[in-house]
Order: C-alpha cells, then sequence, then structure tokens
C-alpha cells in the first residue's frame, strides 16, 4: 500500500507545487509515474533536469531561452526599435502565437503585487531602462495584464519611459477583463495590439 | 419574475426539498428550528451563491454531508429559466438552462430576489460596514460595472494599504495606486449617488404606506464626493500624508455613509426598535420597486419572519403595502400561517422538521 509512503508523499508533494494542479491531479500523475515503464520516469526525469540545465534568462529581453542570445532578440528581420512588455515568458508566447507583432520583448518576471513583496527591484525594470539607454528604442507596448496589479505595472512603467523621451502605448481592447494573458485568443491579442493606447 | 419550483438535497435539515410556490403570497409557516428560513436560504444562495447568514459554505451541507444541490425554475419575462447549483467539498459548479457556467458573474443577476429578515434591522441600527455591504449587494446585482468596478477596487486598496504599512512608504509607488483608485472609486461613487437618489423617494413611500405617519429620509454621504477620477484623485493626494501617518487608506468608498431619519432624527440612535424595522423594511420594498423600473418586472419578494417583529397594525399595513402582481415567499411561526393578520389571498404550506406540504 503506497497510502502515506514518504517518497510517494513526497512526489505528491512536489506535483502539488504546479500551476493548476490539486491534491488528486498531483496523485493521479505520481501513480502514473509509478506503474509506468521505468524508461518513462527516467526520461521525464531527464528532460526536466535537461530543460533547467540550457534553458536561461535571454540576457537582452530576459525572457526564458536556450541559447543567449533567444531567437526574437537574435532575429535581424524583427524591429528591434519596438518592445513590447509582458509580464511573464507565457504572455511572449501568447502574442507570438498571435503572428502580428513583428517586434523584439522585455519580460518583467511578474508584476507589481505590494502584498506578496513584489517591488520595481523585483522585476526587470532597471534592465528595461537599461536598454532603452543603449539600444535605439522608438516605441514601447505595454502589454501587462488587464489586473489591477497589471494597471499598476504599466501605469509605473509609463512613467519611467515617457521620462526617457520613448513613446510608450498600452493594450488597451480585448484583453480578457482580470484575466491573464495567456489565456487571451489570438484574434483577441492581436486587436488589442492593434488597439493600444498611449499612456 | 417568478419561482415555480425550488428543489434541493443535502441542503442544512431539508430532505429532499421540492417546493412549487404559486404566483402571489405564499405562507410557510411552522415551529421554530423547522427549515422556514433555510427553504429561503436555499433560493437565495441558489441565485447569489451566498447566504445571508453565514459566508461559510460547507455550514449549508447537511450535517456529516459534504455535498449539496439546488435547483429552480423561474419564469423571467414570461420565459422559463432554469438554474442549477452543485457544491462538492467547496466547490461550486454553476448551470443556467443546462449550461454550466465559469464563473459567479455569469449567474448573478440572471434572477433577482429581494431578501428581508429580522436580522435587517442592523441596515439602521448597524456600523456603517453592514449599509455599504447593502448597496454592494444590490448594485452588484444591478450592474456589471459596478461589480468590476467594486472588486478592482478592493484589490487596489488592499495593494496600497500594504504599502502604507512600510516604515517609509515610497509616495511615488502609492501615487501609481491611487490611479487607479481614482479610476475605480468614481465609478463607485456615481452609482451609489444615483442608485441612492432612485432609491430615497421610493423608501418614503414605502414608509409611508406601511407607518401611515413619520417621516423617513436617507441621505447618501460619499466620503470622497466626486464622480469625476481626476477630482477623485486630487482628494486621494490632498489626504495622502495623513494616509502615511495612519498606515491606512483612511478616505474613500469604502468609508462611505447612508443616512437615515425618522422625523428629522437620526434613525440609527433615536429610532425605536418598531421604527428602525419598518425602516429596514421600508428599505427592501423600495428596492423591490426599483428593480421592475429597471428590469420590467418584480423581483422575488423573501420575507422572513416580519410578522412576529412588526405589530398587529403595521403587520395589516405591509400586507396592503405588497405591490400586486409580486410573488412573495413569507414564512411564519403562528399556527393561523400569518391569516390572521395577513388578509390577503395566498398559498399555504407547513413545515416540520425539514419535510415542506402544501396545506
Ligand atoms: N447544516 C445543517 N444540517 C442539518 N441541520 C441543520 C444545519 N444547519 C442548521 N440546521 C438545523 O436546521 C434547523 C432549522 O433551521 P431554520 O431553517 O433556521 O429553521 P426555522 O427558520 O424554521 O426556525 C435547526 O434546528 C438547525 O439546528
Ligand atoms: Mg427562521
Ligand atoms: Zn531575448
Amino acid at each position: 500500500m503506497l497510502l502515506n509512503a514518504p517518497a510517494m508523499e513526497r512526489l505528491v508533494d512536489a506535483f502539488r507545487q504546479l500551476p493548476g494542479i490539486g491534491r488528486r491531479s498531483a496523485e493521479r500523475l505520481a501513480l502514473h509515474i509509478l506503474t509506468a515503464p521505468a524508461e518513462e520516469a527516467a526520461a521525464l526525469g531527464d528532460a526536466i533536469a535537461q530543460a533547467r540545465r540550457r534553458i536561461t534568462t535571454c540576457s537582452r529581453c530576459c525572457d526564458l531561452t536556450e541559447g543567449d542570445p533567444c531567437a526574437v532578440c537574435a532575429d535581424p528581420a524583427r524591429d528591434h526599435s519596438l518592445i513590447c512588455v509582458v509580464e511573464r515568458p507565457a504572455g511572449a508566447i501568447a502574442i507570438e502565437k498571435g503572428r502580428g507583432f513583428r517586434g523584439g520583448y522585455h519580460v518583467l518576471h511578474g508584476a507589481l503585487n505590494p502584498l506578496e513583496g513584489i517591488g520595481p527591484d523585483e522585476l526587470t525594470v532597471e534592465h528595461l531602462l537599461h536598454r532603452l539607454d543603449h539600444e535605439s528604442v522608438e516605441e514601447v507596448i505595454i502589454a501587462t495584464n488587464a489586473t489591477a496589479e497589471g494597471e499598476a505595472t504599466a501605469h509605473y512603467l509609463g512613467k519611467l519611459i515617457t521620462a526617457k523621451g520613448v513613446a510608450v502605448s498600452r493594450i488597451a481592447h480585448g484583453v480578457p477583463m482580470g484575466g491573464g494573458l495567456e489565456y487571451a485568443d489570438d484574434a483577441t491579442l492581436s486587436h488589442a495590439l492593434d488597439g493600444r493606447i498611449r499612456l | 419574475m417568478r419561482v415555480t419550483r425550488l428543489a434541493c438535497k443535502g441542503f442544512r435539515c431539508l430532505k429532499d426539498l421540492s417546493f412549487d410556490p404559486g404566483p402571489g403570497v405564499n405562507i410557510l409557516s411552522g415551529d421554530n428550528a423547522q427549515g422556514k428560513t433555510s427553504v429561503l436560504e436555499a433560493l437565495l444562495f441558489l441565485v447569489t451563491a451566498r447566504s445571508h447568514r453565514t459566508t461559510k459554505e460547507g455550514d449549508l451541507a447537511a450535517h456529516g454531508a459534504h455535498a449539496f444541490d439546488i435547483s429552480g425554475a423561474f419564469e423571467r419575462h414570461g420565459r422559463p429559466l432554469a438554474m442549477e447549483i452543485h457544491w462538492r467539498r467547496g466547490q461550486k459548479r454553476f448551470k443556467v438552462n443546462g449550461a454550466v457556467q465559469d464563473r459567479v458573474s455569469d449567474i448573478l443577476g440572471k434572477v433577482h430576489v429581494v431578501f428581508f429578515s429580522p436580522e435587517d434591522v442592523e441596515l439602521v441600527r448597524g456600523a456603517g460596514a453592514v449599509r455599504r455591504r447593502f448597496l454592494d449587494m444590490e448594485l452588484s446585482q444591478l450592474s456589471g460595472r459596478y461589480l468590476h468596478a467594486l472588486q478592482q477596487y478592493r484589490q487596489v486598496l488592499r495593494q496600497r494599504n500594504e504599502l502604507l504599512k512600510a516604515p517609509r512608504p515610497d509616495e511615488s509607488l502609492l501615487a501609481i495606486w491611487e490611479q487607479q483608485l481614482a479610476r475605480h472609486g468614481a465609478i463607485i461613487t456615481a452609482e451609489r449617488r444615483r442608485f441612492a437618489e432612485t432609491l430615497r423617494g421610493l423608501a418614503r413611500d414605502a414608509y409611508q404606506r406601511i407607518a401611515r405617519r413619520e417621516d423617513f429620509e436617507m441621505r447618501y454621504a460619499a466620503n470622497i464626493d466626486a464622480d469625476e477620477p481626476e477630482a477623485f484623485l486630487e482628494a486621494l493626494e490632498a489626504n495622502r500624508a495623513r494616509d502615511i501617518k495612519r498606515g491606512a487608506s483612511t478616505r474613500g468608498p469604502h468609508r462611505d455613509e447612508l443616512d437615515f431619519e425618522i422625523g428629522g432624527q437620526p434613525a440609527r440612535n433615536f429610532g425605536s426598535q418598531g421604527q428602525q424595522r419598518t425602516a429596514a423594511l421600508a428599505l427592501k420594498l423600495a428596492e423591490l420597486e426599483l428593480v421592475r423600473q429597471i428590469g420590467g418586472e418584480y423581483p422575488v419578494l423573501m420575507l422572513d419572519d416580519v410578522l412576529s417583529e412588526l405589530d398587529a397594525r403595521r403587520s395589516r399595513q405591509l400586507a396592503g403595502a405588497l405591490p400586486a402582481g409580486v410573488q412573495c415567499i413569507l414564512t411564519a411561526t403562528d399556527p393561523g400561517g400569518g391569516r390572521s393578520v395577513l388578509p390577503v389571498e395566498h398559498t399555504a404550506f407547513v413545515i416540520e422538521d425539514g419535510c415542506l406540504e402544501r396545506k
């Protein structure tokens, strides 16, 4: 009987740390791994270890990447005078899937959130300002989530970026109210980027 | 609006309830602790996903159970509407006409009910928070814009208060959150003002109809008296130094008041028990009228134990004050099922030990 076996508990707890996984799903995943062929479980462990080792943050845009700079930053065909700021890598992926955007990105790795102890220093804000000083950026589009925290972050960045004499706008339409960017569909996001407003 | 059937399983002490109320006045009678209030509570929970007596939803499941189901059939603007709520160990699932709904906001406002219970006298007698909750509950059902502004406002307020707890708060960061407080706060204030203005006249009329004499007055006292974000922001900025000193946001709609007066005196301090109850009831009847004006039909009115709380004269006048065409579900403990004081045509039900029967 696996119930209460320490190794099983550890595995279940590890799965429960993952987003969207509750106790029951965690137990199902753990049981699957324990009953699957040994190679399958080893391959999963290996994939996780490899990915963690190879994937780092891009020294330019702070997005996750395998190889530095990332594919977007290294692509000469993209318009690097335009930067789209997102909270998380998932936001950049969502916009990229929309295929309408040809500029570069900047990933903040969060949003201002005093309740969780996250201020400007916990985000890649300094890094973004450094980019504005050293790259020829003409416009920044702020695509933080349409939550209270995302809006506050947009305001904060808007002021700093304007002070640097760079044009700044905020995606406005179509982003789901109170929702995360990664849940928006492609058409909605294209529309949101088109309808951006100046801050 | 009319409920044609209410059914539930595993809800409080109700045993497989199936309740088919009639179109006009329905009287549910029974001794104490037989389940009268629970029937009303089930209907309230079905259409608002909230109970009036607890925020601990686990208490709603029958003792020893971890799940309950409530379903209802309604007639809205002459068309049938089916609502279901399934509660399993803290998880809620909603269905409207058989289709699963993702969020509470998808079910709010589908069926409007007005609920009155003896504890509602706190609306008049209690602290400001009770009246703000009343405003929020009513407006959230009437306006999606209000609900969104309120949710955002509360979250932003929590964030700003957290910053204010720091030994030396960063003013430029405070200013960032104030922008949003102003935007959402102005919407909340404007909507509350409009709601209160309309409610005022209706509540005066209702009070007059029940009490026949005293003069009832209500006034919305906005803490920041501005309906535009710019003016709202100015007030917040002017108060920032004080907020920093106090370590909390001291101004905004979270400090709004609704002042009631009876015969020119503040009802909270000077009203008699009976006057306060009548005022609270008048507010609910005003809400009933307001919802009809906005939505085109009366909501379902639920009156829990009102008769035991009003004197005979006022009870009779209450019966006369119920508008024609409103569906009303009323509970009563007296054996006459309230008939003695409610000389109106009605459908009677008795409830005993959680079992309801048509009389
Ligand atoms: N979760 C529950 N499960 C079973 N019984 C409950 C539950 N919660 C309350 N009760 C009981 O239900 C009975 C009826 O309550 P209530 O509806 O308030 O009665 P009434 O309004 O007729 O006085 C009370 O005896 C109370 O103890
Ligand atoms: Mg009761
Ligand atoms: Zn990059």
